[in-house]
């Protein structure tokens, strides 16, 4: 598929006209960083009519206690979807209705956001009751019940049997993450949750949500001294006990290739492939691995090696991509939600749902061009045309308010700076030998797991550990140049982990944390 | 290349630029049209240093009129980034790489957009490219071939998720002629004979692909008439077509009509029901009176939403509307319900709520909040400029003309009391009702059920 000849000449004179017509934009508007403080971060637009509120704290479902995984996730919800001293949920509703004003929470690992978002319009009445959901909620009997219900019919119905993919990527972080705090899905366990009562929700919101363990943030047109008030309105009315920080021990040793089957009926197998690296964004070799990363899987474009590889050279599925941090959509976007940091990150493909009898192939492909990422690394022409895509899209993460404020909350969590900015002033500086050695000392192609969703999962156990070609089927006759390349991939070894491997039937993933 | 005679330069919008007082769309707009057909818009707005840019066809699974050959708008939308003789597909990957620009496409029944957001210096680049494999897109049988793996795909993941299942039936029950009888995927079968089909496809291409049937939406970072030289230079050339699609018109339902599927693994129960409902207008009062209806039934304030949802708690999902189509649609609802034992309860319930806005007319300060709802929730998602070029391509689809959209929100200012009722008794009679319930297949040896 590489152009040769005329056609090379051709690439060569767009791609230099591109960069002659393409520039980074400049930043689009200027920020009121002067009223931050220490637990306030402010990006003030006063031509927007529409206010973002951001207030993250630092509890998530690290914080669960034994047993009880998801009170987290539940007394976020319980904010997010629920009333306050003076308002029913349903009065809330009322009351937001007309405004068209909303308010979510939104869980991760170690943080916990809850968001707002009005019309300047009604940006008072809309404060006073987004203030008092966060220092004061209702914790109504009968919103505990709607809300736990909620989250356990998430993990019980929709993770279980309704959408493959997801479940596959929460299979590879059980697999991941076996014994460390980050091994529960945020939305907790079928046991954990059932077992939560509304005396747990009061005594968690209590203990985490505190006056010294929160970032404001706003976005948008509000007036000045807003946000100035609002980190003093939480300073003054949230508890002041301390809400200790849990010590993240390093993650269990992979040891060879991992594998956790999940079994279901599935039409076709879904596969997450992953480990788990020292670096987020705190660290300087984020930046070489950003750029590395984006050349093997940016998600969901063409721009990343596999996406080539295996959908458009092979049509194995409909996309293959690669992260280097927990990486979640943001709904329809390509663009991930802001504010879920971690002090700990892990690698991972995504492999879409692949037809069944082509899994095998499209496993040992990945992995077989992981190993030539990891041995052969990017070639100056990748890593210039990567580096200069990067220095643009970036500027993309931040197009609204509320995006720009998540990011600039999170620069606060890897105490750095903006991460746009940060981009934009480390990535001219990187060489390829930067971006090689990076990739060197963090990925690697051996030790590592693999969650795949799938029917007949003994069947394709046993293909797998026994190692035999899995030629693909295509529809079409394909390319000499790709028929000697898979003749590689075919054979291509695997080195299971005999002994770390492991098919569970779907109803017994996530009920509790030992099931897994 | 000739130049465009043809010039509409109109100056439509809002306050700022001196248009109607009680315009939603709040940013000056300059349409022109070039003399092929093809219709350019531009919408001036805040975003310095940034564009989006939209070509819509007007044409998606509705015109998917042969039996055997459904999904082919949206597997033509995939065959749209299969090159051409000047841009091979890495070529144009690797000017996409170079402007760091976000860009895909996607396809709904109507119509489908390729769209771009990307820094205001690269717009000449993209109209370059666009217009390139717009006018001169050239794949071989092998690249189709392949890229049917990929639609195969496509369907696989969505087809993971239940309520794709019940989608997919309500509407093969609901209609028996109009192609809205599949989703815009297409038919499992058709897929799969899809890799067999490469002549079918040039021949969508030949009919849609056409000035006179497109049109480009650009907002942003963008100067109307450095957009105007720009259209004529790269679009100049495209040949305009005149097929006209015969597209099956869908007699009245006369009698209720009831279908249900199995899911093989663990799930809460769904139910889906359609209503057929009318083509978009924004002449009539109909369509508006039926979003504010289905915001009377389904917002977060509606009595039946607080009913199910809140109160009894026998559903966890609950929602409801009729999308603007092109010809005569679906109102649907789904709900997906807490107890299996429950699907009728919550089906009557459904029923029940929606002949009381038959029986009663609706509270004149109810209606009022969710008119006001509606316009704040139309003004909070013009936050960006592919947020505002994604509400004006869809309004343009529908009628190719930018003022629609300020008259639909008009015509939502208008909706009576007595327009809800109307439409209520009209669009919801037990004869115009298709209901689909999904269930799993079967539950563990133990009777465990998914959820509670």
């Amino acid at each position: 598929m590489r152009p040769r000849g005329l056609l090379a000449a051709l690439l060569a004179a767009v791609v230099l006209m591109a960069t002659a017509c393409a520039s980074p934009p400049e930043p689009p508007k200027p920020t009121d960083e002067s009223t931050a403080s220490a637990a306030a971060v402010g990006f003030q637009a006063p031509d927007s009519p529409i206010v973002n509120l951001r207030i993250v704290f630092r509890t998530g479902s690290i914080d669960d206690p034994p047993g009880l995984h998801g009170l987290n996730a539940l007394t976020a919800l319980m904010i997010g979807a629920g009333g306050t001293e003076t308002l029913g949920y349903d009065e809330l509703a009322e009351t937001l209705y007309p405004w068209s004003a909303s308010i979510s929470a939104q869980s991760d690992k170690e943080v916990t956001t809850v968001t707002g978002r009005v019309h300047r319009d009604h940006l008072e009445p809309f404060y006073a009751i987004f203030r008092d959901l966060i220092v004061a909620p209702r914790f109504d009997p009968a919103d505990f019940e709607r809300n736990r219900d909620r989250l356990r019919n998430a993990v019980v119905s929709t993770l279980r049997g309704n959408d493959d993919e997801e479940l596959g990527k929460e299979a590879l972080n059980a697999l991941l993450y076996r014994g460390h705090p980050y091994e529960a899905p945020t939305m907790g366990t079928e046991l954990g949750l059932e077992a939560i009562t509304l005396d747990d929700v009061r005594e968690f919101h209590a203990r985490r949500y505190t006056r010294g363990n929160f970032l404001a943030g706003a976005g948008g047109g509000y007036p000045e001294g807003f946000l100035a008030r609002v980190e003093a309105d939480l300073r003054d009315s949230l508890p002041e006990a301390a809400a200790e920080q849990v010590e993240l021990p390093a993650p269990r040793v992979l040891e060879g290739v991992e594998l956790l089957v999940v079994e279901k009926e599935a039409i076709a197998t879904a596969i997450s492939i992953g480990f788990p690296i020292g670096v987020t964004r705190a660290d300087d070799d984020f930046y070489p691995l950003l750029v590395a990363n984006s050349y093997f899987g940016e998600h969901r474009t063409f721009n990343g090696l596999l996406m080539n590889v295996m959908r458009g050279q092979r049509g194995l599925n409909y996309g293959d991509y690669s992260y280097i941090e927990n990486f979640i959509q943001a709904g329809g976007s390509r663009m991930p939600v802001p504010n879920i940091p971690r002090r700990q990150q892990f690698f991972s493909i995504w492999i879409r749902p692949v037809p069944h009898h082509n899994a095998h192939f499209a496993l040992r492909q990945a992995l077989r061009e992981l190993q030539r990422l990891v041995e052969e690394g990017l070639s100056r022409e990748d890593f210039e045309a990567t580096r200069d895509f990067l220095l643009n899209y970036s500027q993309l993460y931040v197009q609204t308010t509320g995006r720009r404020l998540g990011y600039l909350m999170d620069a606060r969590f890897y105490d750095t700076g903006f991460l746009v900015d940060e981009i934009r002033a480390r990535l001219p500086a990187l060489t390829v030998d930067d971006v090689n050695s990076a990739v060197r000392r963090h990925l690697r192609f051996d030790d590592l797991g693999v969650a795949a969703v799938t029917s007949n999962a003994g069947e394709f156990v046993e293909r797998l550990l026994a190692g035999e070609p899995s030629p693909p089927t295509y529809n079409t006759q394909v390319g000499e140049d790709i028929l000697a390349e898979d003749a590689e991939i075919v054979d291509y070894h695997i080195p299971f982990n005999m002994d770390r491997v492991q098919i569970v039937p779907v109803r017994e993933m996530f009920r509790d944390i030992a099931a897994n | 290349m000739r130049s465009t005679a043809a010039v509409l330069l109109a100056l439509l919008a809002g306050a700022c630029a001196g248009g109607q007082g009680d315009d939603v769309f709040p940013f000056p707009v300059s349409v022109f049209e070039l003399d092929n057909g093809l219709k350019v818009v531009a919408v001036e707005y805040d975003s310095p240093g940034i564009v989006a840019y939209y070509t819509v066809v007007r044409a998606g699974s509705r015109n998917e009129v042969e039996p055997g050959f459904s999904g082919y708008a949206h597997f033509f939308e995939h065959m749209m980034f299969r090159g051409t003789e000047r841009y091979s597909t890495d070529a144009y990957n690797a000017v996409i790489k170079r402007m760091g620009a976000d860009s895909n496409a996607f396809t709904t029944n109507d119509w489908t957009a390729y769209h771009f957001v990307a820094s205001a210096d690269a717009l000449e680049t993209i109209m370059e490219i666009e217009s390139d494999r717009f006018l001169n897109l050239q794949y071989t049988e092998e690249d189709f071939r392949t890229e049917a793996g990929a639609i195969l795909g496509e369907y696989n993941l969505n087809f993971s998720n239940p309520v794709a299942l019940l989608q997919e039936r309500l509407r093969a029950r609901a209609f028996r002629f109009h192609p809205y009888g599949h989703t815009t995927l297409g038919l499992l079968e058709d897929i799969q004979a899809m890799p067999d089909n490469y002549d079918y496809s040039l021949e969508f291409y030949d009919r849609y692909y056409r000035p006179n049937n497109s049109i480009i939406v650009v907002v942003g970072d963008v100067d109307p008439v450095e957009l105007q030289r720009l259209a004529e230079q790269y679009y100049g050339a495209w040949e305009p077509g005149d097929y006209e699609p015969l597209i099956p018109v869908e007699p009245p339902q006369t009698r209720p009509r009831s279908d249900s599927v199995t899911w093989p693994n663990p799930t809460l129960p769904f139910l889906m029901i359609g209503y057929h409902s009318p083509a978009f207008s924004d002449q009539t009062i109909d369509m508006p009176a039926l979003d504010v209806l289905s915001q009377l039934l389904f917002g977060e304030t509606a009595p039946l939403y607080r009913q199910l949802y809140l109160e009894e708690q026998v559903v966890d999902v609950l929602s409801g509307g009729a999308l603007d189509s092109r010809d005569g649609g679906l109102f649907s609802i789904i709900a997906r319900i807490t107890d299996p034992g429950r699907i009728d309860y919550v089906r009557d319930a459904i029923i029940a709520g929606i002949d009381r806005f038959k029986a009663e007319p609706v509270d004149a300060q109810v209606l009022a909040a969710t008119k006001s709802h509606m316009r704040y929730q139309f003004a909070l998602g013009l936050d960006n400029p592919g947020g505002v070029a994604r509400t004006l391509a869809h309004y343009l689809q529908l009628t190719a003309d930018p003022e629609t959209v300020n008259r639909v929100y008009r015509l939502y200012d208008a909706v009576t009391p007595d327009d809800i009722q109307h439409v209520a008794v009209t669009y919801f009679p037990e004869t115009n009702r298709t209901d689909v319930t999904l269930t799993q297949a079967a539950p563990d040896a133990d009777g465990e059920e998914a959820g509670q």
